[in-house]
């Protein structure tokens, strides 16, 4: 569906983006991860033709993006970062330029634009001038902008940025509800917006690629092991010799103590061990009471971190 | 041409709804016909050889002004993106936009048609050379907008634009003065009369003015036009790498 190979592009002397590929499935939802300034802008402004890269190729549908720009163009929705809208058109119009712009017309056009009203909750904005708008409607025009000629593929940057909590569901709910029929790329630098939209991330710094992968993977990958929180009620240096000495263990961690003096310790194993059960059964064999006793995922920051710090070390080495 | 439209549509309506399609015509209208009206009843002539004669100059002003913002301000609020990223050509925008403005700058001169009535009701005059006169208004003032827009779409800021705008049209219509065109011979023979042959519109709008309606004259402006269109077409292609 996106197949991104190779792709060069530098502005200047800065290489904004060094060597990219990735590549998407058909009606997949891909979360475009990175710092601020990272390249996911350039990126997805090659994709959508905007800007054309110096090296690599890019094909949307089989296309190539610079050989027919114009077919591409009409197969994707975008929603750039800075929202594209005429302050001086109410919402109505705006919508009706970008529909006619992209070849919508007469009933076709009418229910299309009924759709998009109602999917970013436009409807008491209708007939307001864009420059009396909130930051939030501005960008649900924006998002509405993008759905018009119900694309194939959708392509949102940053399409959260600058919203509340409240808003930030909405538009999280409306891309969920998109899932399956289009294929999306959506970028962010808020973490924990992908997580409850998609599984599959690619994560950029400076320029290039440092993973690819579903969220789950790339944080094994990434931190290497297991995290367990166990808390044991009973004296610290016992439970904590005890607790080195089960099988599979690497690391235990000491933590602040909990209620009532109970010892609490982080432990690290690889993954497939089986932690839990080896601290339950020493709790039974003790006697001792189990007062907590829980797996943590790594979160999409611990990840995310760690991986932006092996890639700087890489280069660190290389250099 | 569809496209072409839809851009025009956009355009043209863009001009009313901010002010300064109101101020502009009213300002152009009241600038123009004063000038005119003030010296006409002490010569007592029917004709308007002294309208069409202020405008190469004044048009210098009044044309990067209505064209400083076709690229200008969508580079501003970002629907210049938007506008590359639709399935339309950028030489199908930039005509949308174009012709939006020269439709404007039409609606501001037509503005203008009371003067000739009013002439035709006070004596007898060429009706011919009044024709001519204002299709050689219209080849001028499309001729200054392609310089402009294509100032503005070098530049991010509508003043930037309008400036070099008028510097580009100012430049045009001195090389055709023939003092100019001596003194540069001064410094490198020939070069003088060459530019003022091949680009200074002074000449070539002084022939329709007097009501001459040469084939070499309107080539020249139509030329022009389209060569600063294609630049700007260019360079919009260009951008992208």
């Amino acid at each position: 569906m996106i197949e991104v190979r190779d792709v060069t592009k530098r502005f200047g002397t800065t290489v904004a983006l060094d060597a990219v590929s990735f590549s998407l499935q058909r009606g997949e939802i891909l979360g475009f991860l990175g710092p601020n300034g990272a390249g996911k802008s350039t990126a997805m402004k090659i994709i959508t033709t905007y800007l054309a890269p110096d090296e690599g190729q890019v094909a949307v549908e089989g296309i190539d993006v610079l050989e027919q720009p114009l077919a591409v163009r009409g197969r994707i929705g975008y929603q750039p970062e800075n929202v594209p809208l005429y302050p001086d058109m109410s919402v109505h119009d705006y919508l009706t330029f970008v529909g006619r712009a992209r070849g919508l017309t007469g009933a076709r056009f009418q229910e299309r634009l009924g759709w998009c009203v109602e999917a970013c909750g436009l409807q008491t904005e209708l007939k307001k001038p864009i420059q009396e708008l909130s930051k939030g409607f501005r960008q649900r025009t924006g998002l509405a902008q993008a759905l018009i000629h119900d694309p194939e593929i959708l392509i949102l940057d940053e399409p959260t940025s600058g919203l509340d909590p409240l808003q930030i569901i909405g538009i999280r709910e409306l891309i969920k509800s998109l899932a399956g029929q289009k294929t999306i790329i959506f970028s962010t630098h808020v973490l924990q917006e992908v997580s409850p939209v998609t599984n599959r991330v690619v994560i950029i710094n400076e320029g290039r690629i440092i993973a690819d992968g579903m969220i789950d993977d790339l944080a094994r990958r990434a931190m290497g092991s297991n995290r367990i929180f166990a808390g044991l009620r009973h004296d610290v240096d016992e439970v904590e010799r005890s607790l080195r000495q089960l099988q599979g263990v690497k690391e235990a961690i000491r933590l602040p103590a909990g209620e009532r003096g109970t010892a609490r310790f982080e432990l690290r194993a690889p993954f497939g061990t089986d932690l839990t059960g080896a601290v339950a059964n020493l709790a039974r064999e003790r006697n001792w009471e189990l007062c907590e006793l829980h797996e943590a995922a790594f979160s999409l920051e611990d990840t995310f971190i760690a991986l932006t710090r092996e890639d700087r070390a890489v280069r660190q080495e290389v250099a | 041409m569809r496209n072409v439209a839809t851009i025009f549509r956009r355009e043209f309506s863009a001009y009313f709804n901010s002010p300064i399609a109101y101020i502009f015509i009213i300002v152009f209208l009241v600038l123009n016909c004063g000038l005119f009206m003030t010296p006409f009843f002490l010569q007592g002539q029917a004709d308007m050889r002294d309208f069409f004669g202020n405008l190469p100059l004044f048009l210098i002003f009044f044309i990067p002004a209505l064209s400083m913002r076709l690229w200008a301000e969508d580079k501003r609020t970002g629907t210049f993106e938007l506008l590359m990223t639709l399935p339309i050509r950028s030489s199908e925008v930039m005509l949308g936009k174009y012709l939006a403005a020269m439709a404007f700058f039409l609606v501001a001169l037509a503005g203008t048609l009371p003067i000739p009535i009013m002439i035709n009701a006070l004596g007898n005059p060429d009706g011919g050379a009044i024709f001519s006169g204002y299709l050689g208004a219209v080849l001028l003032g499309s001729l200054y907008m392609s310089v402009g827009i294509f100032a503005s779409g070098l530049l991010r800021d509508q003043i930037s634009a309008f400036i070099l705008g008028m510097l580009a049209c100012f430049i045009l219509f001195m090389l055709g003065i023939p003092a100019v065109a001596a003194t540069i011979d001064g410094w490198i023979s020939g070069l003088g009369s060459f530019l003022q042959e091949f680009l200074g519109l002074v000449g070539h709008y002084q022939s329709l003015q007097r009501g001459v309606l040469a084939l070499g004259d309107l080539a020249y402006f139509l030329t022009l036009t389209a060569v600063f269109l294609a630049l700007n077409t260019l360079w919009l292609e260009g951008r992208k790498y």
